[in-house]
């Protein structure tokens, strides 16, 4: 029930607005999991991430007389994050190359396919298959499959969140998933 | 509702429900879409190729408790409390690795302190209550009853103060920032919630900062530890021996311990150690009702030890991998925490340890 969500939402950034701190400590648990598992995707630094969540949530207690402009919280918290992190690491990496190459940083992703392997008893060669086409995928195609399956954005805030158009978002995932379809399409009919 | 039987294949891996079907497992989705099978037999092969391609993409959900969650709740609402309006940002930098490392060395230090304190009569500290009240000019209780005396406070906390034991307080807590409190004893606090200003219990070289919850805290000047317990709530504690300067009231020192339910902290005065341990008995901090529900049959143990974890506010530590196919059957209702422990560990074979006030739990899994 996304209405119901943002309406919750609101409510609560309404609280925010009023100086309601248990408010914010509220919608920091409420979006924890998500802003720290977005973070991860960045760097695998626990402390780095956590740190940056803070700074999120704080910069956002400072402004909250304006939170209630904020039309999907979720996708400016997602969005914060990614900047912070990114920030972070630019500066931990370089301090002297200040040109931002914000468009170029590796975007982590851990697939769990012992699961489906465990499961399906699919064969050796087919979970090398899979391993092979996964790690062919590029990291802009990693990061539009974690956006849509587990942050649940729709195509524009993909779209807006990775600096590309809706017809690069719709292409990279198209042609991700294609490959994954022919490779187990290929398993139903050799079965 | 969307007509299921017109999607194709990647219809279906776009589709946010059949996601969550896959990617959730839960019960009652699984229920919906088996029954949607059945009734359309045709879109087996379909459905089992979107859901392969959706299993081919699944990712583990992140590594984070909500016990890390809260902690880092507790940091934020700290640091915003700390900050004058308008002040640029700042966090509190906290690397967890420093603070495993701290832990470690916590548990040698305590070793070395219970040695020491066996073997020299314990010094005398700076922190007697005449030094700590001479300045300040207190309304004062003393209990030199047998019994336990019940004080009620000006903002609708109240103590309940133990015999042989001393209350000090400025009326109205006389500080707009907090409410201040002075003990030498021991005594019962339910506070009053109010985040604007904290309730803090300073007992020797200890305080004890609160924003509403009810707990206890135990400091005689003859005694080598001060305890404080939690009964409801969360409390954060800290030392005044470390730095002996002033501190102002919400400032928030990584040297403080966050206690929660059924924690007890003790404090070694000799050697200014915190430890954190389990009561004996834990009480329950959810209705007896939801007790009464603890009746298992071929339960998942991850669903048990997360609702004795609710129950109690104690954190179970487990691997979850290896743990993953265990069941139990057991009737655990009117049982106390540990015998609770003690009949989920024997039925699956496993054994726990207390750490650091938590449960960890040690198995080699079931098959």
């Amino acid at each position: 029930m996304p209405e119901n969500d943002a309406q919750a939402d609101q409510i609560l950034l309404k609280q925010l607005q009023q100086s309601d701190a248990q408010a914010l400590a509220t919608l920091m648990k409420k979006y924890y999991t998500d802003l720290y598992s977005y973070g991860m995707r960045f760097a695998q630094d626990e402390a780095l991430v956590k740190d940056c969540i803070q700074e999120v949530f704080i910069s956002l207690w400072q402004r909250r007389e304006n939170v209630t402009t904020i039309l999907s919280l979720k996708y400016y918290l997602l969005r914060a994050v990614k900047n912070k992190m990114l920030k972070s690491l630019h500066q931990q990496a370089n301090k002297t190359d200040s040109l931002d190459n914000q468009d170029t940083y590796d975007f982590l992703q851990e697939y769990s396919i012992e699961r489906l392997i465990i499961e399906k008893q699919v064969s050796d060669e087919k979970a090398a298959a899979l391993r092979r086409t996964l790690t062919q995928l590029s990291p802009r195609q990693h990061e539009v499959i974690y956006l849509k399956f587990y942050q649940h954005l729709d195509h524009g805030q993909i779209a807006e969140l990775m600096h590309i158009s809706r017809q690069s978002v719709y292409n990279l995932l198209n042609e991700a998933l294609q490959k994954l379809r022919t490779l187990w399409h290929a398993e139903f009919l050799t079965k | 509702m969307k007509d299921f039987r017109l999607f194709d294949i990647m219809d279906f891996v776009m589709d946010e429900d059949f996601v969550r079907w896959v990617h959730e497992q839960r019960p009652e989705d699984e229920a919906a879409w088996q029954a949607w099978l059945t009734r359309n037999p045709d879109k087996h092969l379909v459905v089992a190729e979107a859901r392969n391609i959706l299993k081919s993409i699944y990712m583990a959900p992140p590594a984070i408790t909500t016990q890390e969650i809260e902690k880092e709740t507790e940091r934020l609402l700290q640091t915003i409390q700390q900050q004058p309006e308008q002040a640029p940002a700042k966090v509190t930098r906290m690397r967890s690795r420093t603070w495993y490392a701290a832990a470690a060395v916590l548990v040698v230090c305590l070793a070395g302190a219970l040695y020491y304190i066996n073997n020299t009569k314990s010094t005398k500290t700076s922190f007697t209550w005449e030094k700590v009240t001479a300045s300040r000019e207190l309304i004062e209780h003393v209990n030199t009853s047998a019994t336990a005396v019940t004080i009620p406070l000006s903002d609708g906390s109240s103590v309940s103060l133990a015999p042989g034991s001393r209350i000090g307080y400025a009326n109205r807590f006389d500080s707009a920032d907090t409410r201040d409190v002075y003990l030498s004893g021991e005594a019962f606090f339910e506070v009053t919630k109010n985040p604007d200003r904290p309730f803090r219990v300073f007992a020797n070289e200890i305080v004890t900062k609160v924003l509403g919850t009810s707990f206890t805290v135990r400091s005689f000047d003859n005694d080598t530890t001060i305890q404080v317990i939690v009964r409801t709530g969360k409390v954060t504690v800290y030392s005044q021996a470390v730095t002996n300067t002033r501190r102002s009231a919400t400032d928030h020192k990584p040297g403080e311990v966050i206690l929660t339910p059924n924690q007890q902290l003790v404090y070694e005065k000799a050697a200014h150690k915190f430890q954190k341990v389990l009561l004996d008995d834990p009480l329950l901090i959810v209705p007896q009702v939801t007790e009464q529900k603890m009746e298992y049959e071929e339960a998942s143990l991850v669903d048990v030890f997360n609702e004795l974890s609710k129950a109690y506010g104690i954190n179970v530590v487990y691997d979850s991998e290896l743990v993953g196919k265990c069941t139990v059957t057991a009737d655990l209702r009117n049982e106390t925490f540990y015998h609770k422990l003690d009949l989920i560990c024997s039925a699956i074979g496993a054994s726990y340890e207390v750490i650091d006030g938590q449960v960890v739990v040690q198995s080699n899994g079931c098959q």
